[in-house]
């Protein structure tokens, strides 16, 4: 980008310069200034059908389309000027003329860019006195359903379809005032990224039948967030209403995912509002796990370690510092560390480089190995009789207590408490999950990213990074963490992986870790 | 009298009764023949403006349902927070309210529900009497809300600003 030639132009009063051949719209952003459009989406090729971010270029005979038109030295724009602003009107008033007046039943209403554009520059009423047109709602298969009714044929999902996922199942077909979108004969958009079409939709033609109903725009409480869905680490937004996740919708970073999430993250997200939690710290009293206080739990923990081997089996969706801290109490006990990945399909995403849904499903696979932790199928067998076993979020399933029986004791620092743990467990510490704490993953490529809390934890369930802290702390070691933050300083400035970085360096879109960078995503 | 209080001896004219009386009659009497203003209430009710707004009632179609499509805007807009609102999907598909919780002593009876429902569903309506048992009583829920008969709101015209 840097030796691009720069362009200087003018946009709304506003002096910007923009390397040659970036498009009016994209120059306009840089200006702080919003063109509206339906057509244009940044991740997509330009197509310029909607004639929605039509602009006045000075010296111009006509009325320019922002967003295939090139910035060019000494140019004036006017984006809300009254020549502009009547043609968008007129635009506006044309789609309308089919769109239904069905806000109130729609699942887009408050997030539609129609509804938007036309409160901000539309006509207040329509003229066209004519029945609209009507057509069924179809089933595109997947997760998405289409309203005819509401298309404003922006053509976006069927460029996703043909020039991202590479698999063209969608078609405009009819034509005049009859087209709609329509599937190939035979075919389902069951492509395993086809859901991006959703967030691509500008209207509510598009929904996802899973969040169909559900919430309305306006209900939600969004965070940043990181998608622990498997190794790639795509940017994520967690959508929760009343301390429930309702959706996951992807965030744009272009060294990642671009603006796109597949539809195995997008919709797994159930296990986050799970109400089957573990909620108290727990000991074994007397053949029974009985609650107590943190402190009692933690001592108690902490005199089981005396003097013992801990063989730790982590979950590699634990954050970077949930998994370092683990690795300290591995090293000061000298015993050993594994992991365990649940394995799935690997699904790219043809039209982005080095963008798939991987076959690790698991956000921190990265994150374990740097932390030491051996990555294992049978993360049980090296388990030595009279070890400590601690078991970090894990639900060992197929394992039951007599797997863990020659263990001199057991912890579990979980969520969850596995049937299998009900009488082999010592200790129970509960902690939150990923979108309850706040911390950092590290994807394949090693790229640190950052991700906030979303909701608020069960009773009286800690950060994982707070309660292996905590443990560490009552076995003389530290002091533990008071906040996430803290943690990952602490990180940084023992590891030279991690050197230099901080939350605020890291910031939204992550940092790539010391040794990681070349050529990678 | 030992400490010597003095007595003043008035005219019968002065001291009687009977002037008095006869002047409370005169009133009295003069009321009978004047228009009458008490509302024998509650034999009597009083009429209220068609700007009345009281506890709410939900309109329905000519099936019986609801008119309610859970869109969520009264909700958003009650300033009092008193509209509990859970969407959900009927059989034919349609968004309809599973849960649609009013409690009438949150409310301040702004009428904000009303204007900004797009299906004309909700409205608060004319009337006054809400005299319950229990507290519990005075959170209406749908079927209560679709059952009442009163007559509903007719909210400010900008064409008609004083309502006559």
């Amino acid at each position: 980008m840097a030796d691009a030639k720069m362009v200087n132009l003018t946009i709304e009063g506003r002096a910007v310069s923009a390397p040659e051949g970036t498009m009016i719209l994209e120059a306009a952003k840089l200006a702080g200034v919003l063109v509206p459009h339906y057509c244009y989406h940044p991740g997509l090729p330009v197509a310029g059908v909607c004639r929605m971010c039509l602009v006045e270029v000075e010296k111009s005979h006509k009325l320019a389309p922002s967003c295939a038109t090139a910035v060019a030295e000494g140019q004036v724009v006017h984006v809300h000027s009254e020549k502009a602003i009547e043609a968008r009107k007129g635009v506006l008033e044309m789609l309308l003329i089919n769109h239904p007046l069905d806000c109130p039943i729609c699942d887009q209403a408050g997030e539609c860019e129609l509804q938007d554009y036309t409160y901000q520059e539309g006509r207040g009423e329509g003229r066209y006195r004519d029945p609209k047109r009507f057509n069924p709602v179809e089933d595109f298969g997947g997760d998405v359903m289409y309203v005819a009714n509401r298309c404003i044929l922006c053509t976006r999902c069927v460029r996703f379809m043909e020039d991202v996922a590479k698999e063209p199942v969608l078609a405009v077909i009819e034509r005049g005032d009859r087209a709609l979108i329509g599937k190939f004969e035979g075919e389902d958009l069951t492509h395993p990224w086809a859901g991006n079409v959703i967030d691509l939709c500008p209207v509510g033609a598009l929904l996802s039948k899973d969040s169909l109903n559900k919430a309305r725009a306006w209900e939600l409480d969004r965070s940043a967030s990181v998608c622990p869905g498997c190794s790639q680490g795509c940017n994520m937004i967690v959508e929760t209403r009343d301390n429930q996740v309702m959706r996951l919708r992807p965030r744009p970073n272009d060294a990642v995912n671009q603006y796109f999430m597949c539809d195995h993250g997008r919709l797994d997200y159930r296990w986050m509002n799970r109400r089957d939690r573990v909620e108290q710290p727990m000991v074994m009293s007397g053949g029974s796990l009985a609650a107590t206080d943190w402190d009692i739990a933690l001592r108690a923990a902490a005199t089981l370690l005396r003097g013992k081997r801990a063989h730790v089996l982590a979950s590699p969706n634990l954050s970077n510092e949930a998994l370092f801290l683990l690795a300290t109490l591995v090293e000061k006990t000298g015993g050993r560390g594994t992991f365990r990945v649940n394995q799935g399909e690997e699904a790219p995403l043809a039209g982005v480089d080095d963008l798939a849904l991987r076959a690790d499903r698991a956000a921190n696979v990265r994150g374990a190995e740097m932390a030491g932790f051996t990555r294992s199928d049978t993360p049980l067998s090296g388990l030595q009789a009279g070890d400590v076993l601690i078991v970090a979020d894990e639900e060992l399933a197929g394992v039951d207590a007599s797997d863990v029986a020659h263990a001199g004791a057991v912890i579990v620092i979980g969520t969850t408490l596995p049937s299998w743990a009900r009488h082999a467990a010592a200790v129970v510490l509960p902690i939150a999950n990923c979108v309850e704490e706040e911390g950092t993953f590290t994807n394949l490529r090693g790229r640190v990213q950052r991700f906030m809390q979303a909701k608020a934890a069960p009773g009286l369930a800690r950060p994982s990074f707070f309660a292996v802290g905590d443990l560490l702390a009552a076995m003389g070691e530290g002091k533990g963490y008071w906040t996430a933050a803290e943690a990952f300083a602490a990180l940084a400035a023992s590891h030279e992986e991690f050197a230099g970085m901080s939350y605020d360096t890291l910031a939204l879109k992550g940092t790539m870790t010391a040794g990681a960078t070349a050529g990678a995503r | 009298m030992p400490i010597g209080v003095k007595v003043v001896e008035r005219p019968v004219e002065q001291t009687s009764y009977m002037r008095a009386t006869l002047g409370g009659m005169k009133r009295t009497i003069k009321h009978m023949f004047e228009q009458k203003v008490t509302t024998q209430y509650p034999e009597e009710k009083e009429s209220i403006s068609k700007r009345w707004r009281g506890t709410h009632r939900m309109l329905t179609t000519e099936d019986g349902k609801a008119k309610c499509v859970a869109c969520g805007l009264c909700p958003s807009v009650c300033p009092a927070n008193c509209i509990k609102l859970v969407p959900g999907e009927d059989e034919q598909g349609n968004r309809y309210p599973l849960v649609f919780e009013i409690d009438e002593f949150r409310c301040i009876f702004c009428g904000y529900c009303q204007e900004v429902c797009p299906e004309e569903a909700i409205h608060v309506g004319r009337h006054y009497e809400n005299a319950e048992y229990s507290r519990e009583g005075f959170v209406y829920d749908l079927e209560r809300l679709m059952a009442q008969t009163h007559p509903v709101c007719e909210l400010w015209d900008p064409a008609d600003p004083k309502g006559e």
